[in-house]
Protein backbone atom coordinates (compact mmCIF):
# COMPACT_ATOMS: atom_id res chain seq x y z
CA UNK A 1 0.00 0.00 0.00
CA UNK A 2 1.56 3.11 -1.25
CA UNK A 3 1.01 6.25 0.73
CA UNK A 4 2.63 9.64 0.26
CA UNK A 5 3.23 11.05 3.59
CA UNK A 6 6.52 12.53 3.91
CA UNK A 7 6.38 12.18 7.67
CA UNK A 8 5.08 8.77 8.00
CA UNK A 9 7.42 7.04 10.22
CA UNK A 10 7.06 2.98 11.93
CA UNK A 11 9.77 1.58 13.38
CA UNK A 12 10.02 -2.12 15.33
CA UNK A 13 12.96 -4.43 16.19
CA UNK A 14 12.70 -7.78 17.64
CA UNK A 15 15.12 -9.86 18.87
CA UNK A 16 14.43 -13.19 20.37
CA UNK A 17 14.04 -16.81 20.77
CA UNK A 18 12.13 -19.71 22.64
CA UNK A 19 13.84 -22.41 24.84
CA UNK A 20 14.18 -24.00 27.90
CA UNK A 21 13.10 -20.52 30.12
CA UNK A 22 10.41 -19.29 27.55
CA UNK A 23 10.48 -16.95 25.47
CA UNK A 24 13.55 -14.63 26.01
CA UNK A 25 13.01 -11.56 23.62
CA UNK A 26 13.75 -7.76 23.43
CA UNK A 27 11.01 -5.87 21.27
CA UNK A 28 10.42 -1.84 20.28
CA UNK A 29 8.58 0.10 18.54
CA UNK A 30 7.74 3.80 17.22
CA UNK A 31 5.22 5.49 15.80
CA UNK A 32 5.01 8.88 13.90
CA UNK A 33 2.96 9.93 16.68
CA UNK A 34 6.02 9.69 18.97
CA UNK A 35 4.22 6.61 20.85
CA UNK A 36 7.41 4.10 22.13
CA UNK A 37 6.64 0.51 23.40
CA UNK A 38 9.18 -1.28 24.66
CA UNK A 39 8.78 -4.55 25.84
CA UNK A 40 12.60 -7.12 27.59
CA UNK A 41 11.65 -10.42 29.02
CA UNK A 42 15.39 -11.88 30.66
CA UNK A 43 15.63 -15.07 32.76
CA UNK A 44 17.61 -12.92 35.05
CA UNK A 45 14.65 -10.88 35.95
CA UNK A 46 12.31 -14.68 36.75
CA UNK A 47 9.29 -14.42 34.90
CA UNK A 48 8.94 -11.07 35.09
CA UNK A 49 8.34 -9.14 31.55
CA UNK A 50 8.70 -5.75 31.45
CA UNK A 51 6.52 -3.68 29.26
CA UNK A 52 6.62 0.12 28.89
CA UNK A 53 5.07 2.67 27.14
CA UNK A 54 5.93 6.55 26.64
CA UNK A 55 5.78 9.07 23.66
CA UNK A 56 8.84 10.89 22.43
CA UNK A 57 9.03 14.42 20.77
CA UNK A 58 9.12 15.15 17.29
CA UNK A 59 12.75 15.76 17.82
CA UNK A 60 13.38 12.12 19.54
CA UNK A 61 12.00 10.93 15.82
CA UNK A 62 13.02 12.95 13.61
CA UNK A 63 16.84 11.88 15.41
CA UNK A 64 15.83 8.66 14.91
CA UNK A 65 14.89 8.90 11.07
CA UNK A 66 18.44 10.66 10.23
CA UNK A 67 20.48 7.79 12.06
CA UNK A 68 18.06 5.45 9.84
CA UNK A 69 18.83 7.53 7.10
CA UNK A 70 22.60 8.06 7.48
CA UNK A 71 23.24 3.87 7.83
CA UNK A 72 21.37 3.94 4.59
CA UNK A 73 19.77 0.57 5.68
CA UNK A 74 16.65 1.34 2.85
CA UNK A 75 19.22 0.01 0.46
CA UNK A 76 19.76 -3.38 0.95
CA UNK A 77 18.11 -6.34 1.11
CA UNK A 78 17.85 -9.66 3.57
CA UNK A 79 17.73 -12.16 0.82
CA UNK A 80 20.97 -13.65 1.51
CA UNK A 81 21.00 -13.14 5.34
CA UNK A 82 21.24 -16.65 7.48
CA UNK A 83 17.52 -17.76 8.47
CA UNK A 84 16.40 -17.41 11.69
CA UNK A 85 17.09 -20.54 13.64
CA UNK A 86 16.53 -22.40 17.00
CA UNK A 87 19.57 -19.71 18.34
CA UNK A 88 16.95 -17.26 17.94
CA UNK A 89 15.91 -14.64 15.40
CA UNK A 90 15.84 -10.60 14.69
CA UNK A 91 13.18 -8.91 12.38
CA UNK A 92 13.78 -4.97 11.69
CA UNK A 93 10.62 -3.06 10.20
CA UNK A 94 10.98 0.19 8.92
CA UNK A 95 8.53 2.56 7.12
CA UNK A 96 10.33 6.05 6.22
CA UNK A 97 8.71 8.42 3.76
CA UNK A 98 7.86 6.15 0.72
CA UNK A 99 9.87 3.49 1.56
CA UNK A 100 9.55 0.11 3.45
CA UNK A 101 11.60 -2.70 4.47
CA UNK A 102 10.60 -5.36 6.59
CA UNK A 103 14.12 -7.53 7.64
CA UNK A 104 14.62 -11.22 9.38
CA UNK A 105 17.18 -13.01 10.20
CA UNK A 106 19.04 -14.73 13.22
CA UNK A 107 21.35 -13.47 15.89
CA UNK A 108 23.94 -12.27 15.45
CA UNK A 109 26.65 -12.81 17.83
CA UNK A 110 29.55 -10.67 16.74
CA UNK A 111 31.12 -9.19 13.76
CA UNK A 112 32.98 -12.17 12.84
CA UNK A 113 29.05 -13.65 12.22
CA UNK A 114 28.32 -11.02 9.87
CA UNK A 115 32.49 -11.14 7.83
CA UNK A 116 31.55 -14.94 7.83
CA UNK A 117 27.52 -14.39 5.92
CA UNK A 118 27.15 -14.29 2.37
CA UNK A 119 26.39 -10.63 2.34
CA UNK A 120 28.70 -9.14 4.83
CA UNK A 121 28.29 -5.17 3.24
CA UNK A 122 24.64 -5.57 3.77
CA UNK A 123 24.60 -7.43 7.03
CA UNK A 124 27.32 -5.13 8.53
CA UNK A 125 25.04 -1.72 8.11
CA UNK A 126 21.92 -4.21 9.85
CA UNK A 127 24.68 -4.68 12.77
CA UNK A 128 25.91 -1.48 13.26
CA UNK A 129 22.11 0.12 12.95
CA UNK A 130 20.78 -1.99 15.82
CA UNK A 131 23.52 -1.36 17.93
CA UNK A 132 22.63 2.25 17.60
CA UNK A 133 19.22 2.07 17.84
CA UNK A 134 19.45 -0.28 20.87
CA UNK A 135 21.53 2.16 22.15
CA UNK A 136 19.51 5.10 22.04
CA UNK A 137 16.10 2.96 23.13
CA UNK A 138 17.87 1.87 25.82
CA UNK A 139 19.14 5.18 27.50
CA UNK A 140 15.67 6.41 26.56
CA UNK A 141 13.61 3.75 28.51
CA UNK A 142 16.69 3.85 31.48
CA UNK A 143 16.19 7.02 31.97
CA UNK A 144 12.74 7.84 31.50
CA UNK A 145 11.83 4.82 34.07
CA UNK A 146 14.54 4.14 36.05
CA UNK A 147 15.12 0.49 35.01
CA UNK A 148 18.00 -0.90 33.24
CA UNK A 149 17.17 -2.76 30.11
CA UNK A 150 18.98 -5.94 30.05
CA UNK A 151 20.23 -6.78 26.96
CA UNK B 1 -5.72 -0.42 44.23
CA UNK B 2 -5.97 -1.34 41.24
CA UNK B 3 -3.29 -1.84 38.38
CA UNK B 4 -5.26 0.01 35.44
CA UNK B 5 -3.19 -0.14 32.12
CA UNK B 6 -3.14 0.21 28.88
CA UNK B 7 -5.21 -2.65 27.06
CA UNK B 8 -4.05 -3.15 23.44
CA UNK B 9 -6.26 -5.76 21.48
CA UNK B 10 -4.80 -5.88 18.63
CA UNK B 11 -3.88 -9.43 17.25
CA UNK B 12 -0.33 -8.97 18.12
CA UNK B 13 -1.38 -7.82 21.57
CA UNK B 14 -3.74 -10.40 22.95
CA UNK B 15 -4.22 -10.32 26.41
CA UNK B 16 -1.29 -10.04 28.70
CA UNK B 17 0.53 -8.85 25.65
CA UNK B 18 -1.37 -5.51 25.46
CA UNK B 19 -0.72 -3.92 28.82
CA UNK B 20 1.96 -1.61 28.83
CA UNK B 21 3.06 0.15 31.61
CA UNK B 22 3.12 4.14 31.56
CA UNK B 23 3.57 6.87 33.87
CA UNK B 24 1.07 9.39 34.75
CA UNK B 25 0.13 12.32 33.00
CA UNK B 26 -2.64 14.76 32.45
CA UNK B 27 -3.91 15.22 28.75
CA UNK B 28 -1.19 17.01 27.22
CA UNK B 29 0.09 18.29 25.63
CA UNK B 30 3.64 19.74 26.55
CA UNK B 31 6.98 18.18 27.87
CA UNK B 32 6.56 15.36 30.10
CA UNK B 33 8.16 14.76 33.13
CA UNK B 34 10.20 11.20 33.88
CA UNK B 35 10.48 9.33 37.31
CA UNK B 36 13.30 11.61 38.28
CA UNK B 37 13.56 14.74 36.43
CA UNK B 38 13.14 16.14 33.21
CA UNK B 39 14.99 14.81 30.04
CA UNK B 40 16.32 16.78 27.27
CA UNK B 41 17.80 15.51 24.39
CA UNK B 42 20.43 17.74 22.63
CA UNK B 43 21.38 17.02 18.28
CA UNK B 44 23.79 18.35 16.03
CA UNK B 45 26.75 17.27 18.76
CA UNK B 46 30.48 17.76 17.04
CA UNK B 47 31.61 14.23 15.96
CA UNK B 48 34.59 14.96 18.93
CA UNK B 49 32.73 16.21 21.67
CA UNK B 50 33.55 14.68 24.64
CA UNK B 51 30.95 14.37 28.02
CA UNK B 52 32.43 17.36 29.77
CA UNK B 53 32.31 19.49 27.08
CA UNK B 54 28.24 19.11 27.39
CA UNK B 55 28.27 18.82 30.80
CA UNK B 56 29.80 22.36 31.30
CA UNK B 57 27.72 23.89 28.87
CA UNK B 58 24.88 22.61 30.34
CA UNK B 59 25.57 22.76 34.10
CA UNK B 60 25.32 26.71 33.85
CA UNK B 61 21.83 25.99 34.33
CA UNK B 62 21.60 23.92 37.30
CA UNK B 63 23.09 20.39 38.06
CA UNK B 64 22.53 17.80 35.83
CA UNK B 65 21.35 14.43 37.22
CA UNK B 66 22.30 12.46 34.56
CA UNK B 67 23.94 12.36 30.93
CA UNK B 68 23.94 10.33 27.62
CA UNK B 69 26.54 11.14 25.15
CA UNK B 70 26.34 7.93 23.11
CA UNK B 71 28.48 6.72 20.73
CA UNK B 72 28.50 5.70 16.99
CA UNK B 73 28.78 1.99 17.40
CA UNK B 74 31.41 1.51 14.31
CA UNK B 75 33.50 4.36 14.66
CA UNK B 76 33.57 5.60 18.22
CA UNK B 77 32.51 9.05 17.33
CA UNK B 78 29.48 10.78 19.07
CA UNK B 79 26.67 9.63 17.56
CA UNK B 80 25.13 13.14 17.07
CA UNK B 81 23.08 13.13 20.37
CA UNK B 82 22.86 13.34 24.11
CA UNK B 83 20.29 12.75 26.58
CA UNK B 84 20.58 15.33 29.94
CA UNK B 85 18.52 15.01 32.64
CA UNK B 86 17.46 17.76 35.55
CA UNK B 87 15.77 16.87 38.59
CA UNK B 88 13.92 20.82 38.33
CA UNK B 89 11.70 21.82 35.20
CA UNK B 90 13.20 25.46 35.52
CA UNK B 91 16.69 24.39 35.23
CA UNK B 92 15.73 22.23 32.27
CA UNK B 93 13.87 24.83 30.53
CA UNK B 94 16.67 27.65 31.06
CA UNK B 95 18.79 24.93 29.69
CA UNK B 96 16.61 24.40 26.61
CA UNK B 97 16.20 27.94 25.95
CA UNK B 98 19.98 29.16 26.48
CA UNK B 99 21.68 26.60 24.83
CA UNK B 100 19.60 27.14 21.80
CA UNK B 101 20.66 30.24 21.76
CA UNK B 102 24.73 29.80 22.61
CA UNK B 103 27.31 28.70 20.42
CA UNK B 104 26.88 25.08 21.15
CA UNK B 105 29.62 22.63 21.68
CA UNK B 106 33.26 22.90 20.57
CA UNK B 107 31.96 25.58 18.20
CA UNK B 108 29.28 23.90 16.55
CA UNK B 109 25.50 24.83 17.53
CA UNK B 110 23.05 22.45 18.58
CA UNK B 111 19.33 21.82 19.01
CA UNK B 112 17.86 21.23 22.40
CA UNK B 113 14.04 20.46 22.93
CA UNK B 114 12.42 17.87 24.97
CA UNK B 115 12.65 14.13 25.26
CA UNK B 116 9.38 13.10 26.12
CA UNK B 117 5.99 14.60 25.64
CA UNK B 118 2.52 13.89 27.05
CA UNK B 119 0.00 12.02 25.02
CA UNK B 120 -2.39 13.70 22.97
CA UNK B 121 -5.22 11.84 23.09
CA UNK B 122 -7.59 12.61 25.64
CA UNK B 123 -8.23 9.56 27.91
CA UNK B 124 -5.11 7.54 27.05
CA UNK B 125 -2.46 7.04 29.26
CA UNK B 126 -4.51 7.20 32.50
CA UNK B 127 -2.47 4.79 34.48
CA UNK B 128 -1.28 4.33 38.10
CA UNK B 129 2.30 4.26 38.14
CA UNK B 130 4.21 1.24 38.76
CA UNK B 131 7.23 0.87 41.40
Amino acid sequence: MQTNQNDEFYLRYYVGHKGVYGHEFLEFEFRSDGRLRYANNSNYKQDVLIRKECFVSESVISEFKRIIEESEIIKENDSKWPAPDKIGRQELEIKLGNAHISFTTSKLGSIHDVQSSQDPDGLRVFFYLIQDLKCFVFSLIGLHFRIKPVN
Amino acid sequence: MSKKQVIDNTDRYKGEAGNFQSLESDDGPGPMKSVEGWILIAKGIHEEAQEDDLFDAFSKYGPIKNLHLNLDRRTGFVKGYALVEFSEFAHAQDALNGINKSEGICGKKIQVDWAFKKPNKKGALKQIKKQ
